[in-house]
């Protein structure tokens, strides 16, 4: 029998009971958009954690002494920053390299002194693209480098230190020998993110001031942040830059730095994220069966109903190949006419969550939520990647396809002599 | 060469033989002989109508015939072929190829239309559409549904339907058209008119009718009748 004419059979032999077929379709629906928008979720709200991870810091890949990570200090330094941002520039998916130094810092005003991490940056490279704590300055501004030395404080830090914007700050930090350096600084705005561990334990300061306080030299950094168009390249671009540092810098250089993504510098987020991921793949193959479960049934039922018709067309000639095609297309239909139904049943909700989310701030509290330092946005919303889309749909299409196949491969081992009564 | 013509005239080509065939079924524990070493020839053109009281073996003997189950011992022969040395999907392809069925249920595919269940043997052996439209039109002119083409079997009567199974059994040109109780759930006007066709179709096509029937209708229309009992032929008249 011709393939078209036994697609038209399984396309009539679907709508022969209506109610179950559109039972069965709205579990395909509500299977496939259920995954849909929580895989969509996901892969916005990791990269936006990740992309705003690699903005607190680190960049989405960080070059750096090789021992920076394991013991960092300020000892342990790049001294030629300027030419590893040039290099790693080359790369295409690379979309801003800076220079930063970070370590620990004693803070200190007239009545109080905190320890605290800082971040050294330069203001007139850097923008909210590369260092996002500069939009949650909320008293102040970015200008560091007026009349004297600006700092930027999180909002309880600054709180704790006494300090109003304005008011001075002395910092006092390790230099590369050794030595216990100071510089003075006024408060030039304080920073509020909803990230505990920001907002009470970090401050900003130029780089200029920093090298200068610490005796670095004018190309020297503890870490060049790269910064790429989509994080999921991290670990690629990670891996070109060594390459290409040692190319073009020598193997004697090379050894002394690392090329590292994200998730080798910030390590609790990647497992976090990680353990989130797996718990959804799990949900989803967990979806993808219950689907099944429900596509099986109703394929089987219908198998079961008519074996008797089964039977005549096995008496009038059909090969049992050709009843498990007839089945399978039938199962095969019930799976595209329910991605296409996912397909508008999924869009509204998609394009709103997309667009405008839900504001979640009244179920995080008010001081925010953070992953290893990280906030966690306060506003629900969705962007799946295309390739995550493809796979749920080639997923649920699997499902369905594999839940025909016993009904199918009964459907040809009716024996037509049971089932008819010839005589 | 006379001797070859003569020959011809006195042995007609066989369409269907039984040899010796036994068949035993298992109800339970208990062994229920269905066929009893039966022994028939269905000759090409033929008329023929098998009856009997229930339980005699007609359903079973059909089933052989038509392929549909295996005896237990014995020779089934259909133009020719032993179907005990084929394997499945040579049987079906014999089914497809040699045999009508005409059930009493009609047993046409509800989603399907009168053309499409009529044409549905071609279509599985693949004449082109062409043929299978030209084919199908006028089986569907001969047994009288001209104008019902698009109607499906749930939109015509019993009678209709009865047809179409009687244009779906033959539009495939099979060497035998096996009829299971084909007037049963038919009216009186309604059968005889079917059984015109079918007398018709054998006259002027050579098509080959092997029925089972209580039909006393049926009966007096074959112009062979056979008589089961115990799974054996118990009488066989030729008129």
């Amino acid at each position: 029998m011709n393939k078209p004419k036994i697609a038209v059979m399984a396309w009539r032999n679907l709508w022969r009971n209506r109610r179950r077929t559109l039972i069965t379709l709205s579990s395909i629906v509500f299977g496939v958009c259920l995954s849909v928008l929580f895989t969509a979720m996901q892969d916005y709200n990791w990269a936006d954690m990740i992309n705003l991870a690699a903005r607190l810091g680190g960049g989405h890949v960080t070059v750096q002494h090789h021992e920076y990570l394991d013991t960092p200090s300020l000892t342990r330094t790049v001294r030629n920053a300027g030419r590893l941002a040039d290099l790693a520039s080359q790369d295409p998916r690379v979309e801003r390299a800076v220079a930063r130094i970070s370590g620990q810092a004693m803070l200190a005003t007239a009545g109080e002194s905190y320890g605290a991490a800082f971040l050294a940056f330069d203001p007139a490279h850097e923008d909210v693209e590369t260092l996002s704590l500069l939009e949650a300055i909320e008293d102040g501004d970015v200008e560091l480098e007026g009349r004297t030395t600006g700092i930027l404080l999180g909002t309880q830090l600054a709180s704790n230190l006494g300090a109003e914007v304005g008011d001075r700050v002395v910092f006092t930090m390790t230099d590369k020998e050794g030595e216990i350096v100071s510089g003075l600084a006024r408060l030039a705005g304080i920073i509020r993110t909803g990230s505990p561990s920001v907002d009470n334990g970090l401050a900003l300061l130029p780089l200029s001031r920093v090298r200068e306080v610490l005796n670095y030299g004018n190309d020297e950094a503890t870490q060049v942040a790269l910064f790429v168009g989509d994080q999921r390249d991290s670990a690629s671009v990670a891996r070109n830059i060594s390459a290409l540092i040692r190319e073009n810098l020598g193997d004697d250089v090379a050894i002394q730095l690392a090329s590292l993504p994200w998730d080798k510098v910030q390590p609790e987020l990647a497992t976090f994220i990680a353990m989130k991921v797996g718990g959804a793949v799990f949900m989803e193959i967990f979806i993808a069966i219950l689907v099944a479960a429900g596509i099986f049934n109703t394929l089987f039922v219908n198998v079961m109903e008519r074996l008797r018709e089964f039977g005549i067309m096995l008496a009038v000639g059909f090969s049992q190949g050709v009843l498990f095609r007839l089945v399978m297309l039938e199962s095969l239909w019930l799976g595209l006419v329910g991605l296409a139904a996912a397909f508008v049943v999924t869009a509204g909700p998609y394009l709103y969550l997309k667009k405008t989310g839900i504001n979640m701030a009244a179920y995080l509290g008010e001081g925010g939520a953070d992953v290893a330092g990280v906030a966690i946005s306060s506003t629900l919303r969705v962007g799946i990647y295309v390739e995550h889309a493809i796979a749920i749909a080639v997923l649920a299409l699997l499902a369905t396809l594999l839940a025909g196949i016993y009904p199918a491969w009964r459907a040809g081992r009716v024996s037509p002599a049971d089932t008819i009564r010839v005589v | 060469m006379s001797a070859v013509v003569e020959h011809k005239i006195s042995h007609p080509v066989v369409a269907a033989e039984l040899i010796d065939v036994t068949k035993i079924y298992l109800q339970g524990e208990v062994e229920v002989r269905a066929l009893n070493g039966l022994n028939m020839q269905i000759a090409e053109r033929e008329f023929t109508a098998l009856y009997g009281p229930s339980g005699s073996g007609k359903t079973t003997a059909l089933n052989m015939i038509g392929g549909l189950d295996e005896p237990t011992s014995g020779t089934v022969i259909i133009g020719g072929q032993n179907l005990g040395r084929l394997n499945r999907k040579q049987l079906s392809h014999l089914r497809r190829d040699r045999i009508g069925f005409v059930f009493q249920a009609y047993n046409l595919l509800p989603v399907l239309s009168a053309y499409e269940n009529a044409e549905l043997v071609m279509s599985i052996q693949g004449v082109p559409e062409s043929e299978r439209r030209e084919r199908v039109m006028g089986l569907l002119a001969d047994v009288g549904l001209e104008g019902l083409e698009h109607r499906r079997p749930a939109e015509m009567s019993g009678g209709q339907q009865q047809r179409v199974a009687i244009a779906r059994a033959i539009a495939a040109n099979p060497s035998v058209v096996l009829a299971d109780e084909p007037t049963a759930n038919l009216d009186t006007e309604t059968a005889a008119g079917l059984l015109d066709i079918m007398e018709q179709l054998n006259r002027d096509r050579g098509v080959t009718f092997l029925f089972s029937t209580h039909d006393p209708r049926v009966m007096e229309r074959a112009r062979r009748l056979i008589q089961l009992v115990d799974g054996q032929v118990a009488d066989d008249e030729r008129r």
